[in-house]
Formats: C-alpha cells, sequence, structure tokens
C-alpha cells in the first residue's frame, strides 16, 4: 500500500475529492468533497458539512471509497475506507475547521461554513488509477527545505539591529523560495490588528498597511496561531484588488492600502510568536500555481519563530542599553515649514496633509516632537521612553524598538520632513528639516 | 410521487448533462462501493433514458460493478459555478460506442479541458482523468435526480420516478 504521507499533495484541497457511499438497498451516492485531511499514516477525516446522504449511507454501511488527486500532476488515487466515528473538537478538528475558514474567507463567505463535526476513517486500501500518460510520479520531497530554512536563519543571525534583522529576512526569504512577494506585519493587541513592517516586491512597501485579526489569510493566521495555505487562487475573488494605493485614499481612511500581487496564484501566511505571544505574520504570495507546499508550511513557521525570538531579544538588549553621552540641540531649521496634525482620538498623524501613522507610533512621536519644541531636543533614549508615564501605553513594554522602526520607516516613505535615526543602541535621534507647525487636538494633560 | 415518463430529466437539465461538466460515477457491489469518471453522456430523446461513456481501461471495477448491480449515481458538476446535479437510476445495458457518442466523447473531452484549462489548470495536468481505453457506453434508466449545489438546497430531490 503506497504510503498515505507521499500523497499530501492530494490533500491539499487544490483538486476536489470525490466520495462514494452505498445505502442500506445498496444504492450508490456520490458527491465531491473538498476537505479531506490526512491523521498520520492510516486515517483520513473528512469535513462532515453538507452531506447528510452521505452521513445517513455510513452509519448502515461504514465502507466508502474515496478518490484523491494530485495537483502536481493529476494523478488519482483511490482510497478504501472504513468509517469509524465523528468527532467535534481535538487537534485534527481544530486544523480542518481552521482550513475552512481559510477557504471561507477567501471565497468571500466568512461565517457561512461552521464546521459541526469531522468523520474519521481508517484507510484500507490504497492503490493509484492507471491513466495512458504515466505522469512523473510525485518523487520524494526536494530536500531543499532545511537548505533553505538554514541560509534565512544565518541572513538573521548575522544581522544586529531591529532593522537590519527584518531587511535580512525579507532578502534570504526572496532569494531562498523564489517568490513573488513577502509582507512582515507585527501584531497590534491594543487594537487587535496587525501592521505591515516591511515588504518586498510589491511596487508600494505598504508600511503601515492594517490587517484585522481574523480577516483574510493573515488575519486568519494570526487569530488561529497557524500557517493558512492557498495554492490555487485562480477562483477566488479578488476582493481589495481594487483598493487604490495613493496619499489621497490614505488621508481619507487614515490607513494604508495592503500591498498585493493582483494575480497571485499562491499564498502563504505564517504566525511569527515568541514567549508565547503573537507577534506578527510572515505572508508570501507568488503567481505560481502550488508555489508552497506543506513543507514550506513547516521551514516558515521556523523562520517565523527564530524572526519572532530575535525581535523579542533586540527588543529587551535595547532597554538594558544605556543612556550616554549630551543631548544633542536642534539646529533651528530654516526654509520650508510643514504642519503636522495629530488627532488624539486615534494617535493619527499627518504631516502637510498626509496620512502617517496612527496608534503607538503616532503617540511616540508627539511625544518626541512636544520635547523637541519645548526643549529644542533631538536625542531620545529607549529607557526614558519606556519609563514616561505620560505615554501611558503599557503595551510599549515589549514593543517600542518595532514601533520605532515602523515610525521610521513610514517617515522614510512618506519622505516627511522629520527623520528618526538609531545612532547607538537604545538610542533615538530626530532629525527635523522643515519649521513644524504641530497642531494636537489632544487636552492639555 | 410518480412523474409522467420523460419528466425527470427535462430538456434543460437534458442540456446541462450534457454540457461540459465534471461527471463521477458511483457504483457498488456487496457492499463495497467504487469511483469512476465518465467521458461525456447523452439524454435520450424525451429523457427516459441517459447514455453515459466510461473507460472500461481506466474504471474497470466500475463497469463490472454496474454490469453486475445494475444501480448507478452519477453526479454532474460544472467546475465554473458548481452547479450540480446527481441522477441515480437503473443500468440497462452496457456495450460498445455508437458512432454518435464517439463523437459525443471526442467533443466532451476536448470542451471540459478547455473549461478547466479555463480554470488555470492546463489539459495536460487534467488529461489522466480522460482515458479514452476500452470506451463503453452504459444505457442508464434514471430513477431520481438531486440538487447537490452546494448549499441550503443540497441533496433536495428534483424529480423521483418510482415506476
Amino acid at each position: 500500500m503506497t504510503s498515505l504521507s507521499f500523497l499530501d499533495a492530494c490533500f491539499e484541497g487544490v483538486v476536489p475529492s470525490i466520495l462514494c457511499t452505498l445505502a442500506a438497498d445498496g444504492t450508490p451516492n456520490v458527491s465531491y468533497l473538498s476537505h479531506v485531511a490526512r491523521l498520520g499514516d492510516a486515517q483520513v477525516a473528512l469535513s462532515n458539512q453538507f452531506f447528510s446522504k452521505t452521513s445517513a449511507n455510513l452509519r448502515g454501511n461504514p465502507r466508502a471509497a474515496l478518490l484523491i488527486v494530485d495537483p502536481r500532476n493529476g494523478t488519482q488515487h483511490r482510497l478504501d475506507i472504513l468509517y469509524r466515528g465523528s468527532v467535534q473538537g481535538g487537534p485534527a478538528f481544530d486544523r480542518m475547521a481552521a482550513d475552512l475558514r481559510a477557504t471561507s474567507v477567501q471565497l468571500g463567505m466568512a461565517d457561512v461554513m461552521r464546521l459541526r463535526a469531522i468523520d474519521i476513517f481508517d484507510v484500507l486500501d490504497v492503490r493509484q488509477v492507471q491513466s495512458d500518460r504515466e505522469a512523473a510520479p510525485p518523487g520524494p520531497p526536494s530536500g531543499q527545505s532545511l537548505a533553505r530554512a538554514l541560509a534565512v536563519t544565518e541572513a538573521l543571525m548575522r544581522a544586529t539591529a531591529l532593522g537590519g534583522m527584518v531587511d535580512a529576512v525579507l532578502d534570504a526569504l526572496a532569494s531562498a523560495f523564489g517568490h513573488e512577494a513577502t509582507l512582515l506585519l507585527l501584531h497590534e493587541p491594543a487594537r487587535g490588528c496587525l501592521v505591515a513592517l516591511g515588504s518586498r516586491g510589491y511596487g508600494t512597501s505598504g508600511i503601515g498597511a492594517e490587517v484585522p485579526l481574523g480577516e483574510g489569510l493573515i488575519g486568519l493566521a494570526a487569530q488561529d496561531r497557524r500557517p493558512v495555505r492557498v495554492g490555487d487562487a485562480s477562483r477566488l475573488r479578488r476582493y481589495g484588488a481594487a483598493i487604490l494605493a495613493g496619499s489621497e485614499q490614505e488621508a481619507r481612511t487614515r490607513s494604508v492600502a495592503l500591498p498585493r500581487v493582483p494575480d497571485a496564484m499562491s499564498q502563504i501566511a505564517v504566525p511569527m510568536e515568541a514567549q508565547g505571544r503573537l507577534q506578527g505574520v510572515l505572508f508570501l504570495e507568488s503567481k505560481r500555481r502550488m508555489a508552497f507546499d506543506a513543507e514550506d508550511g513547516l521551514v516558515l513557521s521556523l523562520v517565523a519563530r527564530q524572526l519572532g525570538l530575535a525581535i523579542a531579544l533586540a527588543e529587551a538588549e535595547a532597554g538594558d542599553a544605556t543612556p550616554l553621552a549630551p543631548s544633542g540641540q536642534a539646529e533651528v531649521a530654516r526654509g520650508r515649514s510643514a504642519q503636522v496634525v495629530h488627532h488624539a482620538q486615534d494617535d493619527s498623524v499627518f504631516i502637510d496633509h498626509q496620512y502617517l501613522v496612527k496608534g503607538v507610533p503616532g503617540r511616540l512621536l508627539m511625544w518626541m516632537l512636544d520635547a523637541h519644541s519645548a526643549s529644542g531636543r533631538i536625542d531620545f533614549t529607549n529607557r526614558e521612553i519606556r519609563a514616561d508615564a505620560g505615554m501611558r501605553l503599557p503595551e510599549l513594554k515589549d514593543n517600542l524598538e518595532t514601533r520605532l522602526l515602523l515610525l521610521q520607516r513610514r517617515l522614510e516613505d512618506k519622505r516627511a520632513p522629520l527623520r528618526l535615526h538609531r545612532p547607538a543602541r537604545g538610542r533615538i535621534r530626530l532629525e527635523v528639516t522643515a519649521r513644524l507647525d504641530i497642531v494636537s487636538d489632544r487636552n492639555p494633560s | 410521487m410518480q412523474s409522467a415518463p420523460g419528466c425527470l430529466i427535462d430538456a434543460e437539465l437534458a442540456g446541462f448533462l450534457e454540457s461540459p461538466v465534471m461527471i463521477i460515477v458511483g457504483t457498488g457491489l456487496g457492499g463495497v462501493p467504487e469511483i469512476g469518471r465518465g467521458l461525456g453522456a447523452l439524454v435520450e430523446a424525451g429523457g427516459a433514458a441517459l447514455h453515459l461513456v466510461v473507460s472500461a481501461w481506466q474504471w474497470p471495477r466500475t463497469v463490472s460493478q454496474a454490469r453486475e448491480s445494475g444501480t448507478i449515481a452519477i453526479t454532474f458538476a460544472r467546475p465554473t459555478d458548481y452547479v450540480t446535479y446527481q441522477v441515480k437510476g437503473q443500468v440497462e445495458w452496457i456495450g460498445p460506442l455508437t458512432p454518435a457518442l464517439h463523437a459525443r466523447a471526442a467533443r466532451y473531452a476536448a470542451e471540459i479541458a478547455e473549461v478547466l484549462a479555463g480554470l488555470g489548470m492546463s489539459p495536460e495536468l487534467t488529461a489522466p482523468w480522460r482515458s479514452k481505453r476500452d470506451l463503453v457506453a452504459l444505457r442508464i434508466r434514471p430513477q431520481q435526480a438531486f440538487v447537490q449545489t452546494p448549499g441550503p438546497r443540497a441533496g433536495h430531490a428534483l424529480a423521483e420516478r418510482t415506476g
């Protein structure tokens, strides 16, 4: 019997599987089903959603025939299976429920398809269906996975500062996987969303773009804390594709458009975690069909965890840094002036009517600008920002470095007349190249 | 409820069954089910019988079980929008293809390959589902037809013939 583990591609849900059961009187019932999962080497699970006739048949006669298809070459495999029972919980159920949610979200049917139970079957036999053209056998895994993981983690290991780590991982992923585009997003627990911190392969950087938890592939991977993968997006609704990325749109919505590969066929979103906390999501897209397989999911999970740990370490180290040096004073900028507008309601900041950031990075920027306008300060330390109770941002304790990086990159993206620099670990320098006219609607504290 | 002969497969359903839709076949013998694929269908005028083309080389057990048990289920699903119908019936006869059925099978194979290609699955990828070796024709008397499009109406009987 062919080992089920060689047939992993058949369980991707790309080509629908077929199930046949028999009624008590022997009348067959044949139907398509979208979700079949492999449970170890001797069992499969089917999602039990609409198939009432199938369920009734299986209660009378537990024998069923299953046909699964390898989406890489069309090879068909026939499984003889025996119904063992249904379960409404457990790891296999959770995994299938997550897969189903992913499908529902892509089809724009979120909340429509709820998994009630999964049916567990023993696999009695597996055989390949003969065909005129003998497709090349799927063959063993390429063995490149570990080499890819190593290449990416090696690049990560060599990087020192947080910004360098993010860039190193994005670059190394692009060359290791050869896919079109990558997005790295951070978890923003206070607002229940993910914020893009860096990208490769899109026309725009998308830094600052947000994805609510639970929305789309990225939001689902974060919510369920498990990798979510699509291998054939041709039939999926390209929702969101029409949203134009532009300054006008950004200012109106106080948000940055999420960058997309409009004709992506494959996507994978992998959660980034450290110390039991969700830190963000790595998201890869490709125009190739089936660009990411199950093993890539494992490899990317390893990479994401390494990156998560590295970020956590960078945060911790930055907090230890000693403040030093006399604080620099700003030279009074001459020439052009720029208007900075802050809305306290969501801490959104606009520079010359262009949307910059909101939330924690907005609050951070305003805190530095206040000190700058009061005393001309341009040098700040990580430690004093953490210590300042006025920030009232408990979540900054572990997230300050990533938020500073987000702010720094967004200022660069917008070619703003003020920039952040990191002259040394734990230190921040503000560069102001225009006379700032700062307006905020917050209550004076 | 008894329907008048010919009502089970009306002209509209016949048009659907003969269009480029995926055709999957269920049979069973001695409590053991089998799955196969069809390579085109033709509805007799009036809808009283359905002719199904199957490769006996690729799906030998489908053909042998249909011959021995006489019961069959065929699901027709349109890949572009998942509109799906299942027809269940009695296999009355299995034999060689008429020239008309040969032409039907050839046209079906070409058309369904094109539809699937339009959905991103290349003809090379889907070719293993369309063997043309040892084609046989099954003449089926339909007895039940069900809507199986995913959704709340899935499984509803479209029509049933008890006679």
